[in-house]
């Protein structure tokens, strides 16, 4: 796929020194899914999320999340327009391609909930009417630690609504000196030309459906997802939800890497991403270590 | 309908077909108004599970109860014994049927259903029987199987599924069981009633008798040889042997005063002296055999020669017979050596040597004085015989089976007038001449012959033969009459025989032998089964299984025996627990998944542990530690992995095979 | 002092776990009442057929025999390889029920007609196919308030034959949570609200602040509408207040001095059921608790929760 290679590209030529982040932010746009980036303000989050939108072409909006932010803020309102005598619908930003929800987290869970719906059912239903939201239809939300103050932290149950959660960190130090010493980058992404247009992604998105996960793959998918159910040191296991996130999620990454088939490496690749925003631990335990630890125990064949 | 039914619907139909399969044999055998009360239940059930009716209640029950008591003593004239027993407890099942309600009372249905299964053991016996009874105890199980899965999607064909699956697993403990559970002589003796009179020898003989039995096909018994049988002119199976004759009947009798003490040795007691004669004679050539004795309601067994046996339930009398301790009412099994030689050292003195010599005071005067002529003409006993034989060889007598009947002097009139008869004719006629002229003589029956089928001989009711003994140089010799008229009778059997003398007559009395050949050929087959089953199963009692018990194990002691069982059923519980809890069965690994496996274990004879099971491990631990095997491990791995997780249907065996080349191409990359 | 030791011996052989899978390690197996009876009939055939020297009555004997150790097999069988986990969990009142959710996992093959009840109390029947799973809720009485751990499970299982039970008590961790029983309380033991410590009307968004306006959705309450700016022609809005931190009602467990502690757990209870069947918003204060204002059922459950795990150590 060298469209897909160029796009990677491009979008690493703003947002320096990740190119895995990259490759699973892209791996969750071609699974369809909503994408969760937890990190500090300032880390590049946006410029991630706007670069993905510039490469596809995406119709793009931002929204920033506030306390006093209410759901129609997002979906939008029915006016009434006295002139008429009728109700006219005025579309929040949801109606959009891709859409970054900044700092979701300071909104309240009232907010969230509407926007995680749409997320989730890709229609909004306002004044009795349901209208579809556009295809594609990305969410990236970002998220600032939750030790931060005055915020709501998303429940568990709607953080199952990301497909992935991935987490940009800081720069390498020689990444950080190229960007100091480099040019203003929110210019650069405003620059970045289209890679791939959107109905080509959505083509995209139809084909890695058809990326093959043989029986073996299969079974190796369910064995993890069985284990974090029987491990004590959760509070619960990953749902079938999950598991088909995971599945989706290893067949985009294969088509990334040019392949037809999944690998077991494909779903080794997505597996912190998708599976640890989604479990609890159970005592205070590291749950990335945990969710690592399974890639170990796990056998990829059994044998 | 207040009352819930607890016993699912799905498997109410095979506990209904278990309890009529069960039911049949009882109602073949037994009064008629046992098939009454069976359809009235199975009808009055079918109306409730209808919803037509109602169960019926306490006092109905009571009365059907009182009813089915009276009538079992109707038609029985009590209530115990064996016959009584099964019809009351087949009744009872039945009434059972119409009370079912919960599943305790399906348990006690079944539970009675199992001594109806035995009850038809009780009178069946053949393998057919065996089948049945299996068969009937699959139905069983197959209900127990139902009232255990009280889960509406159950499907009734399972049922049936599960318990001949368990009942197949549970055959070779039950075998193991049944060669090794030691058998113990009953702990209080039961008789069955005597059965119906059968054909067969009976304790008298008079014109006709013999001639009757040729008519059943039924079998007499069964002998297997150990070794070479002898010919057929040596096969003569004395059963009885008639010493007092009144004129027109040949009967048992013991001198005057003398009584079993003197005539039976049972192995109890001391020996008597005749007893000890004829072992004291025990010396020659001997024939070994089993004989397997078909049912006859009577004590007399079968045996050639002088038999010895080891006298455990059956007696040697006087006049060299076995005689069973009681009516033979099952199958039964003895084991024979027969001495020929040990004729010798019987004796004749006194009061026996009379009885042997005696006759009626009158009566059949023409005979008494054709034997007055012989003996003036032959001094020397053995000549006047030869004379008498050649009497019979050279007068025009007939062999028949259809001989004209004679009143009166039975015997002149046969040997002057009619002079056609069948064997008791001539042995009768013969030893009266005999005894006339003054030697001891006496008529012997039993059967003369038999049939080889595989490698034993069938002994049939129409192989019954009456022949003579006369007391020849110190013992009895056997004198044939009837050799001498028809030899062939002797050489070729009774059907042959008759076969030959077809012509003239036409057939009568021979529809049991004429046969279209292929049915012969399959009861002959059917009757080997038969056999078998006899000798194996049946006959399988506490001799039998000392002596197969003893070439098993040696020496056959109760810690052996124990040890041997818990061995043989622990060994096979284990067998069947592997087959019953195996994984393999439920998770079969797939050939790719035991060609990892493969793989795996190599390494791990050479010191790798995987880090983790993946092919990708495999790679990178391999090339870790031999860089020289990067290579194929790296062509291994992609291979498996191309058929892994590439190709869309399961892996061919050539790929297989392909993969296990690279495999094991790898391995020998790691030596180099 | 031999229970105890049973309790110590089960727990080391079957600790409690989130998930159990049954194995030799925890199935015992032992002839039913029926299966006695069927081994009393085969002794009793035996018998018969020495005394009737039938051979054939002595092999159905065995045959019976042969079945009942092969029931054996297979009735362990049927709870073998049997996978157990801790589903969900319904909370109830002290003096009810509550639930907790088994979840049965057939992997390799069927297990049929297992019998499942926490000790003591009445069984479920329940069968799971091979490659299956099936939740079983199963009712557990609460006596005391609190987070509350089932006594061990009972699995059995006398399928195929019923001539043994196999069984197994497997300690399954999960909690079900018992809510203070509720009960009358002479006043509204709350602060906020108005004077007299009754709830007040609470409109939809608290009462005086006005915070501005925004656009009419669906749903929202007729009396916010901005009637008079519809009326200047500035289009359908909505009044926006701030709710005044005077006007929350917090329900108090300080306010119920000198009433013992699970009778104030009690009278807060029944105010929290009462409120939100009024569908009345309001907060609830506990000593090193405190749940921020809310309404609905959610906010109901939460405070049933905090409630119930009033005084826990943790």
């Amino acid at each position: 796929m060298q469209a897909l290679d160029n796009a990677l590209a491009r979008v690493g030529s703003v947002v320096l020194g990740k190119p895995e982040q990259l490759k699973l932010a892209l791996a969750c746009l071609l699974a369809g899914g909503h994408l969760l980036i937890e990190d500090l303000p300032g880390m590049g989050k946006t410029t991630l999320a706007h670069a993905l939108a510039r490469v596809f072409r995406l119709d793009y909006r931002r929204v920033q999340f506030t306390s006093d932010m209410l759901p129609a803020d997002i979906l939008g309102v029915s006016l009434f327009d006295p002139e008429s005598g009728e109700f006219s619908l005025r579309e929040g930003p949801v109606f959009s391609q891709l859409l970054l929800a900044d700092e979701i987290n300071r909104a309240t869970p009232k907010t969230q909930g509407a926007l995680l719906e749409a997320m989730e059912e890709r229609q909004v239903t306002l004044d009795g009417l349901t209208r579809p939201l556009p295809s594609p239809f990305f969410v990236v939300a970002t998220q600032n630690p939750v030790t931060q103050a005055g915020t709501f932290v998303l429940p568990e149950s709607q953080l199952d609504r990301f497909l992935m959660r991935i987490s940009l960190g800081y720069p390498a130090p020689e990444v950080e000196l190229e960007l100091l010493a480099g040019g203003d980058l929110r210019e650069a992404v405003r620059e970045l030309r289209p890679v791939i247009e959107p109905a080509g992604l959505v083509k995209l998105i139809a084909h890695v459906g058809k990326v093959r996960a043989s029986r073996d793959l299969i079974d190796y998918v369910q064995r993890l997802l069985e284990a974090t159910r029987a491990d004590d040191r959760f509070a619960a296991g990953l749902s079938p939800r999950a598991g088909l996130g995971l599945l989706r999620a290893a067949r985009a990454w294969a088509l990334i890497h040019n392949r037809d088939y999944v690998l077991p490496e494909d779903v080794q690749a997505v597996w912190p991403s998708v599976a640890e925003h989604r479990l609890q631990p159970r005592e205070g335990g590291q749950v990335a270590a945990i969710t690592q630890s399974l890639l170990q125990t796990v056998p990829v064949v059994r044998g | 309908m207040a009352r819930i039914y607890q016993v699912p619907s799905h498997a109410r139909g095979w506990l209904t077909l278990a309890i009529i399969a069960t039911s049949l044999p009882q109602l073949s055998d037994g009064p008629w108004w046992q098939s009454g009360l069976l359809l009235l239940v199975l009808g009055w059930r079918a109306l409730v599970d209808r919803q037509r009716l109602a169960l019926p209640g306490r006092l109905v029950r009571l009365v059907l109860l009182l009813a089915t008591v009276a009538a079992t003593w109707q038609s029985y004239g009590r209530l115990h014994g064996p016959e009584a027993g099964s019809a009351l407890i087949t009744a009872l099942f039945a009434l059972k049927y119409l009370e079912l309600v919960s599943k305790r009372d399906a348990y006690v249905l079944i539970v009675l259903g199992y001594f109806v299964c035995a009850t038809i053991l009780l009178f069946h016996q053949g393998p057919l029987a065996a089948l049945y009874v299996i068969g009937c105890l699959a139905l069983l199980t197959a209900s127990l199987a139902g009232i255990n899965y009280s889960d509406t999607h159950a499907r009734r064909r399972q049922h049936l599924g599960v318990a001949a699956v368990m009942l197949l697993q549970a055959l070779p403990l039950a075998a193991i069981l049944f060669v090794l559970v030691p058998r113990v002589a009953p702990l209080w003796n039961m008789q069955l009633d005597s059965g119906q009179a059968r054909t067969g020898m009976s304790d008298s003989m008079s014109p006709g008798q013999v001639s009757r039995l040729t008519e059943s096909a039924e079998l007499a018994f069964r002998v297997q040889f150990e070794g070479q049988a002898p010919p057929p002119r040596q096969r003569y199976w004395r059963g009885l042997t008639y010493s007092y004759f009144d004129g027109t009947t040949w009967r048992q009798a013991r001198p005057p005063g003398w009584s079993d003490r003197d005539t039976v040795y049972g192995g109890r007691g001391p020996q008597p002296d005749w007893y000890r004669d004829l072992r004291a004679a025990d010396s020659g050539p001997a024939w070994r055999y089993r004989v397997i004795m078909a049912p006859s309601q009577q004590r007399w067994l079968y045996a050639l020669a002088v038999p010895f046996t080891d006298l455990d339930g059956l007696a040697l009398a006087r006049d060299l017979r076995l005689v069973a301790d009681a009516p033979v009412t099952g199958p039964l099994s003895y084991r024979v050596r027969s001495v020929p030689a040990a004729g010798a050292g019987a004796t004749l003195d006194g009061a026996e040597r009379e009885l042997m010599l005696s006759l009626p005071e009158q009566g059949n005067a023409r005979a008494r004085r054709l034997a007055g002529e012989w003996r003036r003409r032959y001094r020397q006993d053995d000549a006047l015989v030869r004379a008498a034989l050649d009497y019979f060889r050279q007068q025009p007598f007939f062999y028949t089976l259809e001989p004209p009947p004679v009143t009166g002097d039975t015997v002149d009139r046969f040997l002057f007038d009619t002079r056609r008869g069948f064997c008791e004719h001539y042995a009768s006629s013969f030893t009266f001449l005999m005894r006339a002229a003054g030697i001891p003589a006496r008529v012997v029956a039993g059967y003369q012959g038999g049939e080889a089928n595989g490698d034993y001989l069938q002994v049939r009711q129409y192989d019954a033969h009456a022949w003579s003994e006369v007391w020849l140089d110190g013992r009895w010799q056997r004198v044939d009459p009837t050799a001498a008229v028809a030899p062939e009778r002797i050489e070729l059997g009774l059907r042959q025989t008759l076969r030959n003398l077809g012509a003239d007559q036409d057939g009568e009395g021979g529809g049991a032998f004429n046969r279209v050949p292929l049915l012969f050929q399959l009861q002959q087959w059917a009757d080997y089964v038969d056999f078998n089953w006899q000798k194996w199963v049946l006959g399988y009692r506490q001799d039998q299984q000392r002596a197969f018990l003893e070439r098993l194990l040696g020496a056959v002691t109760a810690t052996r025996i124990a040890l041997a069982l818990l061995v043989a059923v622990l060994v096979t519980t284990a067998l069947l627990a592997l087959l019953v809890l195996s994984r393999r069965r439920d998770d079969p690994t797939r050939p790719l998944e035991r060609e990892f496996r493969r793989l795996r274990q190599a390494l791990r004879r050479r010191g790798l542990e995987l880090p983790e099971a993946s092919s990708a491990a495999v790679q990178s631990a391999v090339s870790g530690r031999w860089p020289g095997a990067a290579t194929a491990a790296g062509h291994w791995r992609r291979y498996f992995e191309y058929l892994a997780y590439r190709l869309d249907q399961e892996p061919s065996g050539g790929q297989l095979r392909q993969l296990a080349r690279r495999r094991r191409a790898l391995l020998r990359a790691l030596g180099r | 002092m031999v229970r105890n030791a049973w309790q110590r011996w089960l727990d080391r052989r079957l600790p409690r776990a989130r998930q159990v899978r049954l194995d030799q390690r925890g199935i015992f197996i032992l002839p039913s009442g029926y299966g006695y009876l069927y081994l009393l009939v085969a002794v009793l055939l035996f018998f018969g057929g020495i005394n009737y020297e039938n051979n054939l009555i002595l092999g159905l004997c065995f045959l019976m025999i042969g079945l009942f150790v092969v029931a054996i097999l297979h009735t362990y069988r049927n709870l073998s390889g049997l996978t157990l986990r801790a589903g969900g969990a319904r909370s109830g009142f002290v003096g009810g029920q509550g639930s907790l959710e088994v979840v049965l996992i057939a992997r390799r093959r069927g297990h049929r007609a297992l019998w499942l009840r926490w000790l003591e109390q009445t069984a479920q029947e329940v069968s799971v196919e091979r490659n299956e799973e099936t939740g079983l809720w199963l009712n557990l009485p609460l006596t005391r308030r609190g987070a509350r751990r089932p006594p061990r499970l009972r699995v059995e299982s006398r399928y195929p034959l019923g001539l043994l039970r196999a069984w197994s008590l497997v300690a399954l961790d999960q909690v079900c949570l018992a809510w203070p029983r509720p009960q009358q309380g002479a006043e509204c033991p709350a602060r906020g609200g108005d004077r007299e410590r009754r709830p007040a009307p609470a409109a939809q968004n608290g009462s005086e602040e006005f915070r501005g306006l925004r656009g009419y959705v669906p749903g929202d309450a007729l009396t916010q509408v901005d009637w008079k700016g519809y009326a200047r022609g500035r289009g359908l809005n909505v009044k926006l207040f701030d709710e005044p931190a005077s006007g929350r009602l917090w329900l108090r467990y300080d306010l119920l001095e000198g009433v013992p502690v699970e009778q104030r757990l009690s009278i807060l209870c029944d105010w929290v059921l009462q409120l939100s069947r009024e569908n009345r918003p309001f907060a609830l204060w506990l000593p090193g608790a405190e749940l921020p204002p809310g309404q609905g059922d959610e906010q109901r459950r939460r405070a049933l929760d905090l409630l119930a795990r009033h005084g826990e150590a943790d």
